[in-house]
């Protein structure tokens, strides 16, 4: 039995199809894996598999391979379709003031709210009709139309956004302004509200060798002697059979030795089976949580729930502490209040506040309200966590960490998500001072970060000082911020019960987790396409 | 956090030098601020400044003053706060106002012709005061007039909201109070801070022309700074009597930085205040404040002599009156952020620089380990990878549609109590969940194109309403499995639950329920001890439908909280 026959017989139906579709397609040109699924009536990944082991065994070749830009519209570009970009709707809002009778004016303020646009789209967006000159900022801080010209730049990103909502696109396909602008406004990183993404696609033409032009042939012969056979007389040589699977009967019988096993094509792409894994966010997590338990931390555990008094009033932050707004914090429904806070640390707490109580402070001078305390709040920092524990007679010298669910009052897009993971926790004991402070963050950037390059800067956060920030030299994003620490002001901790010096620290690693997934969307974190999760090999 | 524009030229006329890339990141940690953009072409750049306690640094000039503290060693020199006594011009406050707006301070600045670029940044620190640090105009809000036209004494009094009409800023037409409130932006903005006042503040001067109605917007008459103008009134009104001090003390010094000449305005009041009847600004307020070398030396760890000690001090802009262990400091008066020693200590320490604080290595010896829960979760998660099933994390805001109507459960379903948002952003997330079920169907949804079959889980916390619990409900680690494949169905949900409990070492038993998210028959509580752990079961095809899932489904969940 020659080659050519023992080829023609190991042939999958798929692969029959794709090589008669491979002939009919004009000889020199090749063709894609698109237009061969067409003509053979299959689904491109059932062409790409038969493809794939067409080439192992010899019968298709690459006959070229070409990198292509292809455009798609983003969860924001998609966005813009409907409700238009935010330079046009800024032109409609002024547009529709003025033909009230009104000046067309309108501060930024006005525009954020009435348009429901994050500040950082509206700043940007803003930048670029001003450059245009199709608008104005007068004083008073309005927003006015100079009247003198439209914004060629909206015009055309509205036409672009409308020729791209049909599905994907190439990029070599837009002239070059188009290409252009297209390029400014797609993601990348650091940039993801972003209404188009740009992806790099691998385009291959396939031919046929000529091995498989002679395979082609006999199995066309094959088929035409088949129809034959009949009428000339002549029946075909039997076939030697070969059998595939080892199975346990001829184990048992030992009739396995007169058997002749079928050679595989062992090159062959496997089939995919369903792993069991965890999830690529959650491992890297676990990473984590293993490094800070070898580095002597304890775990602590907080509700998701908290009421103000935890979540803020402890923290030192007043009560008319920006980030203590309706429009930062989600407010719970029913029940509203908690169970009363215990009278003589409500009272320790109030009078840090108001006039400093014995911390040495002078306090935020002004009427605590008790009530306020209990208000039911979803947990917006993992510092809640670590209030607890000082309240809760930690150990000293002691070392707290929490991986804490929080939530934040934003709207969700691809660098906010409804809620999140804050890495935090606190160091306790007699010998802390600010520089152990900074040892034990070059300590996190070493182990967390594998950082060699470390960084301290001035921070603010409302219940430390000194505060700082680690930043570190990650070595595909530059300088990033790894996270935020400092010493917890003595209102903090000394009406809680603690009298040494307290260490509060934050990690924020999840730039660090996304690069790692090499994801720009904060959202697939948490991602539902099961394909993507599956998807993910992460080497940390 | 503001976020702010400012202009290299502009920085270095404000430093009187040149100013290189290399100095920017050098200094930008004197104010905690980071460059978030810049535009090397027109030399515009966005600096994030992360204190809100020091609104003094919210702009260029003092950004530009604080380096200048650094450069020189010492801090700058403000004549017109030590000026000599006499008649000034004055603002008069009428009777009333202490129950609606009661403060109210202002002051002159002559001599600093208004650039396209001073103007800018005076209008949007203006903003940034008003809106971020005065609370919405609240607490603190700006008016900034041209001087010239302005007939002294000032009236800061009530008037009626139908009777008094003016031009303001934005429009061509005269309107009235009320009509401001109701249709000017700034109005519709800002009014409720008037709500319930049947009388409104109003600035008039001495011929009666009317400056502005504040908190909500200024003539355009009067109060449209321009391009050119060279002398300028500034007021602040507000309900706090030291912020208002702070912000026009505040304005005063960046005019002077720019080369204005500042003259003080009093403020004569009819009622009593903290400063007195009469008010003079800008003007000193900061309460001195003894610091111990001994306490900044170990809150810094690190060995300060008293001239090294007092040298940063002046270098970051502290006025230091006595000498020796124990200096008295005084911030200066565009600042108003000194409550502890801490405060002061951090200065000094950013003062120095933090990369001159070499770092120590925590040297104590303490014990990590893992909550109970945390241990028994991931024990749970490690047996179900080992059983083929793919990890999932999901959000814990949800919403109720999902959680709840998708699910069939019915009001009766003690299931159907979750944890609802009263200020709820988006109709997405509404609701905590409080099983993990529904963030599971969420990802089979999504997923139809991925082969089959599905096998997946979560552990995680959802949050339980429990009125015995301090704040009104228990978050509780749940662990939620589902099988998607064209024969999923109880038994195999069944085996896998059997191995989990074995490995676990929990006994458990299936009780027979009724359960709408299931089909009849095919469901089961799981109890341990006698306890409910959670349900196991085949999905209603009705449940699958409205989650548009087009494989059969079974699932177990089990609340890990339980079984501690």
């Amino acid at each position: 039995m020659t080659d050519v026959a023992a080829l023609a017989e190991s042939l999958h139906p798929h692969e029959v199809k794709v090589l008669n579709a491979l002939e009919a397609a004009p000889r020199l040109e090749g063709v894609t894996e698109e237009v061969l699924a067409a003509s053979a009536g299959l689904d491109v990944a059932q062409v790409g598999a038969a493809l794939g082991r067409l080439q192992v065994k010899g019968l298709v070749s690459v006959l070229s391979e070409a990198t292509k830009q292809i455009v798609s519209l983003t969860e924001t570009g998609k966005q813009y379709v409907r409700q238009g970009s935010p330079m046009s709707r800024i032109i409609a809002a002024l547009r529709s003031r003025g033909d009230t009778g009104n000046a067309a004016s309108l501060t930024i303020k006005d525009l954020e709210t009435r348009e429901g646009l994050e500040a950082g789209e509206l700043s940007t967006a803003i930048g670029e009709l001003k450059k245009e000159n199709v608008i104005r900022i007068a004083s008073g801080g309005f927003v006015e139309l100079t009247g003198t010209s439209s914004s060629s730049t909206a015009q055309s990103l509205q036409r672009l956004l409308e020729t791209c909502r049909d599905g994907i696109h190439l990029l070599s396909e837009f002239n070059a302004a188009e290409q252009a602008l297209i390029d400014r406004f797609s993601q990348k990183r650091g940039k993801s509200i972003e209404p188009f993404r740009i992806d790099e696609r691998k385009e291959r033409l396939y031919a046929l060798t000529d091995a498989g032009r002679t395979v082609l042939q006999k199995l066309h012969t094959v088929s035409a002697e088949g129809i034959s056979s009949g009428e000339s007389g002549t029946p075909l040589a039997k076939p030697e059979i070969l059998r595939g699977q080892l199975t346990p009967d001829i184990l048992k019988d030992g009739s396995w030795r007169k058997e002749k096993f079928r050679k595989y094509t062992i090159g062959l792409k496997p089939a995919r089976i369903p792993a069991g894994k965890k999830h690529p966010y959650r491992e890297f997590l676990d990473l984590v949580k293993a490094k800070l338990v070898s580095m002597g931390f304890e775990e602590m555990r907080g509700g998701l729930v908290e009421n103000e008094f935890w979540n803020m009033d402890a923290l030192f932050m007043p009560q008319f502490h920006p980030a203590r707004d309706i429009h930062d914090v989600y407010f719970v429904k029913d029940p509203q209040y908690s169970a009363p806070i215990p009278e003589a640390l409500l009272a320790r707490v109030r009078q840090t506040h108001e006039r400093g109580w014995k911390t040495g402070s002078s306090g935020w001078g002004y009427a605590f309200d008790p009530l306020r305390t209990r208000r039911l709040v979803l947990r917006s920092q993992g510092t809640a966590v670590s209030a607890r524990t000082l309240a809760a007679n930690p150990k000293v010298p002691g070392k707290y960490f929490s991986i804490a669910r929080c939530f934040r009052y934003d709207q969700v897009d691809a660098t906010h998500a409804s809620d999140f993971f804050q890495i935090e926790g606190i160091v306790l004991g007699v010998d802390i001072n600010f520089r152990t402070l900074l040892g034990l963050l070059s300590l996190f950037a070493r182990e967390v970060a594998q950082a060699q390059e470390i960084r301290f800067l001035p921070a603010y956060f409302p219940f430390t000082e000194p505060s700082v920030e680690l930043h570190v030299r990650h070595r595909q994003l530059g300088w990033i911020e790894l996270g935020g620490a400092g010493l917890f002001r003595p209102e903090v901790t000394q009406p809680l019960g603690v009298a040494v010096p307290v260490i509060a620290w934050g990690l924020g690693l999840d730039r660090m987790a996304m690069v790692a997934l090499k994801i720009h969307d904060i959202r697939d974190l948490f991602t539902a396409d099961l394909e993507m999760i599956r998807s993910k090999c992460v080497l940390y | 956090m503001p976020t702010i524009s400012i202009h290299r030229k502009d920085l270095e006329r404000l430093l009187g030098r040149r100013v290189t890339d290399k100095d920017v990141e050098t200094w930008l940690p004197l104010v905690k601020g980071e460059v978030k953009e810049h535009d090397a072409a027109t030399g515009e750049m966005r600096i994030e400044l992360q204190d809100s306690n020091r609104p003094d640094l919210w702009c260029v000039e003092g950004i530009a003053r604080q380096i200048r503290c650094k450069l020189n060693g010492r801090p700058g020199s403000y004549p017109y706060l030590s000026a000599s006594k006499g008649r000034r011009d004055r603002v008069i406050v009428e009777r009333g106002l202490e129950s609606v707006r009661p403060f109210i301070g202002a002051c002159k600045a002559r001599g600093y012709r208004v650039t396209e670029e001073g103007l800018a940044q005076l209008i949007q620190t203006q903003e940034k005061l008003a809106e971020i640090f005065g609370r919405k105009r609240r607490t603190v809000s700006i008016g900034l007039y041209r001087l010239p036209p302005i007939a002294f004494p000032i009236h800061y009094g009530l008037a009626d909201p139908e009777q008094t009409r003016f031009r303001p800023l934005g429009y061509n037409d005269r309107m009235s109070l009320r009509e401001i409130l109701e249709i000017h932006p700034k109005g519709l903005e800002y009014g409720a801070l008037m709500a319930g006042h049947s009388r409104l503040p109003l600035l008039r001067d001495a011929k009666g022309q009317v400056l502005s109605f504040p908190p909500i917007i200024n003539s355009r008459d009067i109060g449209e700074v321009q391009v050119g103008d060279s002398d300028l009134f500034i007021e602040v009104t507000g309900t706090d009597l030291r912020m208002v001090t702070l912000t026009v003390n505040l304005f005063a010094a960046n005019l002077h930085d720019r080369g204005a000449t500042i003259e003080p305005v009093d403020v004569l009041y009819p009622y009593k205040t903290a400063m007195g009847r009469t008010i003079r600004m800008p003007r000193e307020f900061s309460r001195p404040r003894s610091i111990a070398r001994a306490e900044v030396s170990a809150a810094l760890g690190i060995e300060l002599s008293t001239r090294e000690l007092r040298a940063c001090l002046l270098s970051y802009g502290y006025g230091v009156k006595t000498a020796g262990e124990r200096p008295t400091v005084s911030l200066p008066a565009y600042r108003n952020d000194l409550m502890h020693p801490v405060d002061v200590i951090e200065d000094i320490a950013i003062a120095r620089g933090y990369e001159a604080f070499p770092p120590v290595m925590p040297s104590t010896f303490t014990v990590g380990s893992l909550s109970r829960i945390e241990q028994l979760s991931d024990k749970a998660r490690e047996l179900m990878v080992g059983c083929g099933f793919q990890e999932i994390i999901s959000n814990i805001l949800s919403s109720r549609a999902d959680l709840v109507d998708r699910m069939r459960l019915s009001a009766e379903q003690p299931e159907s109590q979750v944890v609802e948002i009263e200020n709820v952003l988006s109709l997405s997330g509404d609701s905590l969940r409080q099983w993990i079920l529904p963030s599971l169907l969420r990802v089979e949804a999504g997923s139809g194109r991925s082969f089959y079959p599905h096998r997946l889980f979560e552990v995680g916390e959802t949050a339980q309403p429990d009125p015995g619990a301090d704040t009104g409900s228990r978050t509780e680690v749940r662990l939620g499995a589902l099988l998607a494949h064209a024969e999923a169905n109880f038994s195999e949900a069944h085996s896998f639950l059997d191995l989990l409990c074995f490995y676990l070492g929990k006994p458990y038993h299936l009780e027979p329920v009724a359960h709408p998210s299931f089909l009849d028959g095919r469901v089961g509580q799981i109890q341990c001890e006698g306890q409910p752990a959670g349900l196991i079961g085949e999905l209603h095809p009705e449940v699958l439908e409205r989650w548009q899932i087009g494989m059969p489904c079974s699932m177990f969940e089990l609340a890990l909280s339980a079984l501690l």
